[in-house]
């Protein structure tokens, strides 16, 4: 009898099913949310085609041509910052303030399971905005695919893992959904501005472009479209998005509140 | 073994102490009651029971499990419908409940679970265009599509008409005959009083009493009274002389009122029928679970007015 009980009472961890279902039910709210779905597809979309007009045919001195330089890493920086600065803080804040963190920790399910599920579905999004850019990039303006691949795909991973920490320090700073957007869209327009979203750092004062490339923002600009000509991206950009990789870290995980 | 054992519990958030020395001990298999009002602590007990809330002092016990370190194997066998909780506000009822389902190694068919639940029309339909008394159904079923051993119900049927509130009953007395225990927090005495084996009656973070529905009711000492029209205009109380459980008659006109204790009924018409006296429409008056509590806690259930506590789901989180 005691072992009866002892076996009905075994340890138990949801598995692959349960993890499928919630990478599921984030994607149908990704799905659902309409406004969040298309702006970090259309967004990059009209950064494109605006930039793409005055810097087709272009080239820098040494040759390299500024759609691959500047255009193609300001694109993919702003579906990096869309999804992981503006939409997963946001999603987060309301899995909190609903009480859906709560609500799956009497379940076997852990509420971190859910982060981690819409981190992947973030990702899917991520690849799917970032897909439909190139196409249109190199198809209607005449980019490069990257010389290097697994160079430019890895300073892209490490830019996108820098903007997914700065969501997470947004949302565990942040006491309601809309507060996640609001300083959301603050990080965003703010690194932006300073990063080339506006206008390509050589048109800034000095002064707004150092600081700009220091934020995550400028700094994966620079650095993915250093990766993407072929060249080593350099040291002081891949740093400051370690740097603000550690601090979003250590903020989160001082501030972050599961309810 | 008891299916929950909950020791000297006491909880304070800053000034206010939530829990001052709670236990509770159910056993397997039996519905139990927690009554209390708004603020009376309920709901702090049942999230420490839970899991959700660490205890400042205290131990609380599921089916011989620590609710906080045992949590792998207790969570398969727990079921929780918690108050004020919203889910995934654009999955339907139907992805929200096959999803849950996933969460646990065995449960229930969803499909099954919802029309039990009387949500088969609405099972397409999004969480966020839900009625607050279908969004409280669809709680209920996430709670039992685990086939818990063990549930905990935080105030059932709040947003219910009666219509779905006793269709949640029988949902709830079907669990019974299944074996399962349930903790079920209410401020509703008609509820209780039909459910539950036991009852505690918390107040200010304390357990007052715990006792089956009739038990209070008896302990409190309150009067039963007995009423009856005597067929004959000139009753003579005399016959009720000497008869232990009754403390006064009162005659008025051929409507008389007997006050007493104990089987009353039974006693009285003993008395009337060894005296010959015919009588019709007899009825017994009880106290309530309601008379009961306002008895042993000094105040109505249902009175707001003087609640010193705060409302407990605005208080700090622990995790």
């Amino acid at each position: 009898m005691t072992t009866a009980v002892r076996s009905e009472l075994a340890p138990y961890r949801p598995g692959p099913r349960a993890w499928g279902m919630l990478v599921g039910a984030e994607a149908k709210m990704v799905l659902r949310d309409t406004a969040g779905l298309l702006t970090p597809i259309m967004l990059p979309m009209l950064i494109l085609v605006m930039a793409g007009f005055s810097a087709e045919g272009e080239s820098l001195p040494n040759g390299v041509q500024v759609i691959d330089f500047f255009v193609i890493p300001l694109v993919l920086t702003i579906v990096l910052s869309t999804i992981g600065v503006l939409n997963m803080p946001g999603f987060l804040a309301l899995y909190r303030r609903a009480g859906i963190l709560r609500r799956l920790a009497v379940t076997p399910a852990r509420p971190a399971m859910v982060l981690v599920a819409h981190v992947v579905v973030s990702i899917a999004h991520t690849v799917v905005g970032i897909g439909l850019a190139l196409a249109v990039a190199v198809l209607a303006f005449g980019a490069n695919l990257p010389a290097k691949p697994g160079l430019a795909l890895a300073v892209v991973a490490l830019a996108a893992l820098t903007m997914y920490s700065v969501g997470l320090l947004v949302a565990a700073v942040a006491h309601s959904p809309n507060a996640a957007v609001a300083i959301g869209l603050v990080l965003f327009f703010g690194m932006g501005a300073g990063g080339g979203l506006f206008g390509s750092p050589g048109s800034m004062p000095e002064v707004v472009a150092r600081i700009g490339e220091t934020l995550p923002f400028g700094a994966s600009v620079h650095a993915v479209g250093a990766a993407w000509v072929g060249t080593a991206p350099e040291p002081r950009h891949l740093l400051c998005m370690a740097a603000a990789i550690v601090v979003s870290a250590l903020v989160s995980t001082r501030f972050f509140r599961w309810q | 073994m008891l299916a929950i054992e909950v020791r000297d519990l006491h909880k304070r958030y800053g000034d206010t102490v939530a829990l001052d020395d709670v236990s509770l001990s159910v056993n397997e298999g039996e519905i139990f009651g927690v009554l209390g009002r708004n603020g009376a602590g309920k709901t702090t007990t049942v999230e420490t029971i839970a899991g959700l809330r660490l205890p400042d002092r205290g131990t609380a016990r599921v089916l011989g499990l620590d609710p906080r370190r045992d949590r792998a194997r207790l969570r398969p066998v727990l079921g929780v419908q918690l108050q004020d909780t919203a889910l995934h506000t654009a999955l339907t009822v139907r992805e929200l409940v096959r999803l849950y389902r996933s969460f646990y190694p065995e449960g229930a068919d969803p499909d099954e679970l919802i029309d039990s639940l009387g949500l088969g029309p609405r099972r397409n339909v999004r969480f966020e265009q839900l009625s607050g008394g279908q969004q409280q159904r669809l709680s209920i079923a996430l709670a039992l599509v685990g086939n818990p051993r063990v549930a905990l119900l935080d105030e059932l049927t709040t947003g219910l008409d009666p219509e779905a509130r006793r269709a949640i009953w029988s949902l709830v007395e079907g669990l019974r005959d299944t074996g399962v225990t349930v903790l079920l927090v209410s401020h509703l005495m008609e509820e209780v009083e039909r459910l539950c084996d036991r009852v505690a009656l918390i107040d200010h973070g304390r357990v007052v009493a715990t006792d089956s529905p009739a038990g209070l009711i008896e302990r409190a000492g309150l009067d039963q009274r007995v009423r009856f029209r005597a067929s004959d205009d000139a009753f003579g109380t005399a016959v009720l002389d000497g008869v232990p459980e009754v403390i006064s008659v009162e005659a008025r006109g051929d409507q008389v009122t007997v006050t007493g204790t104990g089987n009353l009924l039974q006693a009285v018409s003993a008395a009337l029928v060894h005296g010959g006296v015919v009588v019709t429409e007899t009825r017994l008056e009880r106290a309530t679970l309601d008379d009961a509590f306002l008895a042993l806690t000094g105040r109505s259930l249902t009175d707001e007015t003087t609640d010193e506590t705060t409302d407990e789901t605005d208080t700090e989180d622990d995790r």
